[in-house]
């Protein structure tokens, strides 16, 4: 994400950005695929770790980010642990940006490097 | 370092610099956060407004006391001021965001040990960044013994919210009440600590008895700016023998009275040993939908606050009784009988009351009705009108006499109806003699007017409360000098005090200025305009 200047412009231009991406997300999604789920690397591993106590108190089974989902698809595909149709990048810039009523989660309460696994366990499955 | 996107207050761009530079010699330069997107993360994710109008310049997170003592000293040297955050999750009162615009965010979260769980004593020692997940699972991996007074949503701090005054819903109610010895780092970058802990070399009994000897400071760092907590001790509920839970519902609208009325006794004398919680008709129809995942647009499309008789309507279709008010009583079985009987008797001379409980018994799996385990859901109700969403809450402190408790309602109800939201509203009972009247205004925050006309209704009730002798007892960031504004008795001599000693703390107001409504010599010309 390129640097933009200070102040209100910044923060609107980031906004913009936020809705393209939220636009992408539910056109991904509207291409779900099914797959068994592969053994997990250890990255991966980590991610499921991190994702369960940092993400599942909202976007698990019946949760509010769950709900909110699927207010825009099909209940089925609401659950990122079970998503196929995820992109790596858009995870990892969706959690820094926040989205809908989800706030931005912060470097301090996830590091980049947590980012970047939970990113790849919610993309274990899909398509490249 | 890049060149700063925005300064601190009468700070140059050659000051911060060496400032940012100085910090990063402390925690090290991937933490000292300045970029554009790592600026955003620290913006109120549910602003009453425009989120800019409180952007830090930068956030700094330390790992150690001694690291927040030198950030601490070096923000004195440059007049940088700080805003402390424990976990940044106090949304709808600000999150991570300063009150004012510029200030570096020190955020305390990566500090997240829990230094010591003492199952026999029934205490833990915890650091700024442990949210109740954290210490619930810290728990339960020392057998689950003790039990957290978990607040509505999990993520928060337990010392922010208990810095706070935030409230559980267990017996120890008000977690400020639980706060016993403290680590605080001042302003000029000492380290104190309180209580017992005082003691030299290493106060052995510094989570067992509050009051050490001489004056008692602890409550003196909760709601203030006049230092950085980072240690806290908090008591912790042994777990009980059982658990029963109450939901008693009463059918008219005119039954509030009756519902505060015949609980005051039963909560003075203990029969009812934690708080409850009291829900208007309208709370009563969007919990449930909120938990659901449905919005207002499923059931009403009209502006304006949804028609007392649709209310009415739409909960005599679901059985539902106008009033209704849950709680949880801990105890052993038999003690919970003998609650629950005098209880029963108590309700039974109300018309139409409508009893339900469900009970645990030790061994048996934690369930939700317990609020032992934290959660987040209770956050769904922001996307009420469809969001993205945010809430502000009005929460005067009201004294639970039924005629008392009406009569507020009935001027707040009034005021919803004038601006035109819904007005859901609940009534915290925080201890024996008080009583949270705590309605809440969710707005989509994209919605500009929408979110004006939030602002203006949170502004109105706050002028309205004072008028009828009732204060709130927390604020967002945008409303602190509002409701400071409360507590204006023989021209705010309370906060003329506070102000003497946060200029004698803080000289250079570097903490947390404005934080609620406490700006200090140093920093007095914003307030009322902390943008």
């Amino acid at each position: 994400m390129g640097h933009r200047g200070a102040g209100a412009q910044g923060e609107a231009g980031m906004k913009t950005t936020t809705v393209l991406l939220a636009a992408a997300v539910v056109a991904v999604a509207s291409a779900a695929v099914t797959a068994a789920d592969a053994p997990l690397t250890a990255r991966q591993q980590r991610g499921e770790k991190v994702f369960d106590v940092k993400c599942l108190p909202c976007h698990g089974p019946g949760m509010w980010g769950t709900n909110a989902l699927a207010r825009r698809m099909p209940r089925d595909r609401a659950e990122l642990a079970r998503r196929t149709d995820l992109n790596a990048v858009m995870v990892k810039t969706l959690m820094r940006t926040g989205i809908g009523s989800m706030p931005p989660i912060r470097k301090t309460e996830v590091t980049d490097a947590d980012a970047d696994a939970i990113a790849d366990y919610l993309t274990r499955n899909s398509k490249p | 370092m890049a060149t700063p996107a925005l300064l601190p207050p009468g700070v140059s761009a050659a000051d911060f610099q060496q400032a940012l530079k100085e910090f990063a010699g402390v925690v090290g330069a991937d933490w000292v956060l300045t970029s554009e997107e790592d600026r955003h993360t620290y913006l109120d994710a549910f602003a009453p407004g425009d989120a800019a109008t409180h952007a830090c310049s930068a956030a700094v997170a330390p790992t150690t006391a001694e690291e927040v003592q030198a950030i601490v000293r070096i923000a004195n040297r440059h007049r940088i001021p700080l805003w402390p955050v424990s976990t940044g999750r106090n949304l709808a009162y600000g999150g991570s965001a300063p009150v004012v615009r510029g200030s570096v965010v020190l955020d305390l979260k990566r500090m997240n040990r829990v230094l010591e769980v003492n199952n026999e004593l029934g205490y833990a020692l915890v650091e700024p960044g442990v949210n109740f997940f954290d210490l619930f699972e810290a728990l339960q991996a020392k057998g689950g013994k003790l039990w957290i007074s978990t607040p509505a949503p999990g993520w928060g701090s337990v010392i922010g919210n208990a810095l706070e005054h935030g409230v559980g819903y267990t017996p120890y109610g008000v977690n400020a009440n639980s706060i016993c010895g403290m680590e605080v780092v001042l302003a000029n970058g000492e380290v104190v600590r309180t209580g017992m802990g005082g003691v030299n070399p290493g106060g052995k009994e510094w989570q067992v008895f509050k009051y050490g000897y001489g004056p008692v400071w602890d409550l003196m760092f909760t709601q203030s700016n006049f230092g950085v907590v980072t240690k806290m001790g908090i008591w912790l509920l042994p777990e009980p023998e059982a658990v029963a839970n109450f939901s008693i519902t009463l059918p008219g609208m005119g039954d509030l009275a009756a519902m505060v009325d015949t609980l005051r006794p039963l909560r003075l004398d203990d029969t009812i040993n934690a708080p409850y919680t009291i829900m208007n008709p309208y709370r009563a129809i969007m919990d449930p939908m909120s938990a659901q995942g449905k919005t207002r647009s499923t059931i009403y499309t009209k502006p304006g606050c949804m028609p007392l008789d649709f209310v009415e309507k739409t909960l005599q279709a679901q059985g539902v009784g106008m009033w209704s008010v849950g709680f949880n009583l801990f105890d052993s079985d038999k003690g919970l009988d003998l609650r629950e009987a005098r209880i029963r008797e108590a309700f039974d001379k109300v018309p139409g009351a409508v009893i339900k409980t469900m009970r645990w018994h030790r061994g048996e799996p934690l369930a939700g009705w317990m609020r032992v385990s934290p959660v987040l859901f209770p956050l769904a109700g922001v996307d009420w009108y469809g969001g993205p969403g945010g809430h502000i809450n009005y929460a005067p402190v009201v004294a639970p006499i039924g005629s008392r408790i009406t009569d507020i309602y009935e001027s707040i109800y009034k005021r919803y109806v004038e601006y035109g939201f819904d007005c859901y509203c609940g009534f915290l009972n925080i201890g024996p003699r008080a009583i949270v009247v705590n309605p809440c205004t969710f707005f989509n925050r994209e919605d500009a007017e929408m979110t004006r006309r939030a602002r203006e209704l949170a502004r109105v009730l706050y002028k309205d409360g004072a008028a009828q002798g009732f204060g709130d007892y927390r604020a967002h960031i945008s409303f602190m000098d509002d409701v400071a504004d409360m507590y204006g008795f023989n021209n705010h001599a309370a906060r003329r005090l506070g102000e003497r000693v946060k200029d004698a703390l803080d000289p250079n107001g570097i903490l947390a200025p404005g934080k609620q409504g406490l700006w200090g010599t140093a920093a007095r010309a914003r307030r009322g305009k902390p943008a």
